[in-house]
């Protein structure tokens, strides 16, 4: 099971993303929990996470993330712009279990 | 050009960062977030007292009746908002700062209370509603910050009762907060005291026409509007959120005047103000999100070609219409994109002149403090937001034809490259 966090101002973007990789991981088979949440709540949802997906729009969130996401023990990183305008949940996904397998 | 745009983004990256990182911005922020849902259950009732017609179909007596029947629904909610974001503000503060945030809350009321004037033309012992939303907003957001800061230094200089082992803990919580509020308190009341000594005679009086007033008149403004917008969309060219980094600044403003209007307007008066919360959210960023692309996307609908920028359409059409537009700023790309960049700074600023202009004609309604959330797809949301004033979708309709016409040229420059790339990629397959 992966646990796969978005975040970014309000969580609305992002979980247009959540829909396309939650289909990408069914086709796959891949047993994954992916959500979205607003900026104000990432903090608290990280705990949960095994890694957090920041929207590009929000990059300037990053360094205050990563203190949390230290705290947490999880990667973070910022979603590629081209891959977050053309909701390419495939791409996002591997940027995910990516960061995941070079956490462990 | 790259240069000059690497200059550029460093020189905004930082601010962004200071802005929406700031302890007190990110503090506010999320005091209006609390605030919100209460806002919108007004928002609607509002929307219901003033259904169209209504006024025709019931005599006289029948529809005061009903809206009176409504009135508390606004009255409790929208109307003294102040009083749930100093709250929400004074639990963010202690809250970011680790402590028990529920008396972050409180302290930040009761502090707002303590130097509210209590008599109204000579009666005792009633606070009057005025102060607790539109009038009240600036001082309450003032005093949360700095009761809530108080609270937490005293709590920090371990100025707290310590209870032997064995008391309930919920006990010698509830002593442990005594020494701190009664101090931050006390700080407030000779605050109030003082200001019974100067012409302003009280507190509120004194942020009201120092600060609340030349503020809200300066951002009611359409100078101070069209700098915000273009500042919107400078933030966005780059990437950046510039909603969410301009509304940290602006929200206290258009909050405020979005009260007054609605005071007037359920008063059946003369709306005052023409730019409120909703003049942007509505009329400027809430037709088809920042940078108002609802009609970039049918500008492509009808002059694309290119595979590219139909799927771009297709892609971006459904969440436009509920104002997220993430795939179009960043699929386009609209980002960094130098043959964007004319319209994408040139349309909105427009459109907010334009409708700054017909609203103070009359052609168009001006919004009448009704909080319409900004996913409301654009004509309804202009509707609802001027007080069920169909005018309000029709402003919103022109405004779409001007972003349409100044987009178009630019969105079949960009698809003649798409397309170009397109044949010769299949002319070499």
């Amino acid at each position: 099971m992966v646990k796969i966090l978005l975040a970014c101002s309000s969580g609305m973007s992002t979980s247009l993303l959540v829909q396309k990789m939650e289909a990408e991981a069914n086709e796959r088979g891949l047993d994954a929990e992916i959500w979205a949440v607003a900026q104000d709540k990432a903090a608290e949802d990280m705990k949960k996470a095994d890694v957090l997906l920041i929207g590009p729009q929000m990059r300037f969130m990053k360094k205050k993330l990563s203190v949390n996401a230290e705290e947490a023990g999880i990667p973070l990183d910022v979603i590629n712009p081209v891959d977050y305008g053309r909701v390419n949940g495939k791409a996002v996904l591997d940027t995910a279990l990516e960061l995941i397998e070079n956490n462990k | 050009m790259d240069k000059f745009m690497e200059v550029l983004e460093n020189v905004l990256m930082p601010v962004a960062d200071k802005l929406n990182n700031n302890r007190y911005l990110t503090a506010l922020r999320n005091g209006f977030m609390v605030a919100l849902p209460l806002i919108i259950f007004g928002s609607i009732f509002v929307v219901i007292a003033n259904l169209p017609f209504l006024d025709r179909v019931l005599s006289e007596e029948g529809y005061a009746a009903y809206q009176n029947a409504l009135g508390p629904a606004s009255a409790a909610t929208l109307s003294i908002m102040g009083l749930f974001v100093m709250i929400g503000i004074g639990y963010k503060m202690v809250e970011g700062r680790g402590g028990e945030a529920i008396y972050g809350g409180v302290v930040a009321l009761a502090s707002f209370l303590i130097l509210t004037p209590q008599v109204v033309e000579g009666v005792g012992g009633v606070i009057p509603t005025a102060s607790l939303g539109a009038q009240g907003m600036f001082l309450g957001i003032f005093t949360a910050f700095i009761s809530a800061e108080l609270y937490h230094f005293f709590v920090r200089k371990n100025l707290t009762i310590k209870m032997p082992e064995g008391v309930p803990s919920a006990v010698s919580r509830s002593f442990s907060a005594l020494i701190p509020i009664t101090l931050t308190l006390t700080i407030f009341l000779v605050i109030r005291l003082v200001f019974t000594f100067t012409p302003f005679e009280t507190v509120q009086n004194f942020i009201y026409t120092i600060i609340q007033q030349p503020l809200t008149a300066l951002g009611s403004g359409l100078p101070a509007t069209l700098v915000a917008v273009l500042l919107i969309q400078v933030f966005w060219f780059f990437g950046l959120h510039g909603q969410i980094i301009i509304n940290s600044v602006f929200d206290p403003i258009w909050y405020s005047l979005n009260d007054e209007n609605l005071a007037a307007f359920q008063a059946g008066e003369e709306l005052p103000h023409i730019v409120t919360k909703q003049f942007i959210d509505t009329f400027i960023v809430g037709i088809g999100g920042s940078g108002m692309t609802l009609a970039v996307i049918i500008a492509i609908f009808v002059a694309a070609k290119s595979r590219q920028m139909r799927e771009l359409g297709k892609l971006g059409g459904p969440p436009g219409l509920f104002n997220v537009n993430e795939p179009v700023i960043f699929g386009l790309p609209i980002i960094m994109n130098p043959l964007v960049l004319i319209p994408w700074l040139l349309a909105p600023v427009v459109v907010a002149a334009v409708t700054y202009f017909l609203m103070s004609t009359g052609f168009a309604p001006k919004p009448a403090g009704v909080i319409v959330p900004w996913t409301t797809p654009p004509l309804l949301s202009g509707y609802l937001a001027t007080g069920n004033n169909i005018m309000g979708s029709v402003m919103q309709l022109i405004s779409m034809s001007i972003v349409f016409v100044i987009w178009l040229p630019f969105v079949k420059l960009l698809d003649k490259q798409y397309y170009g790339e397109e044949l010769s990629a299949q002319a070499t397959n």
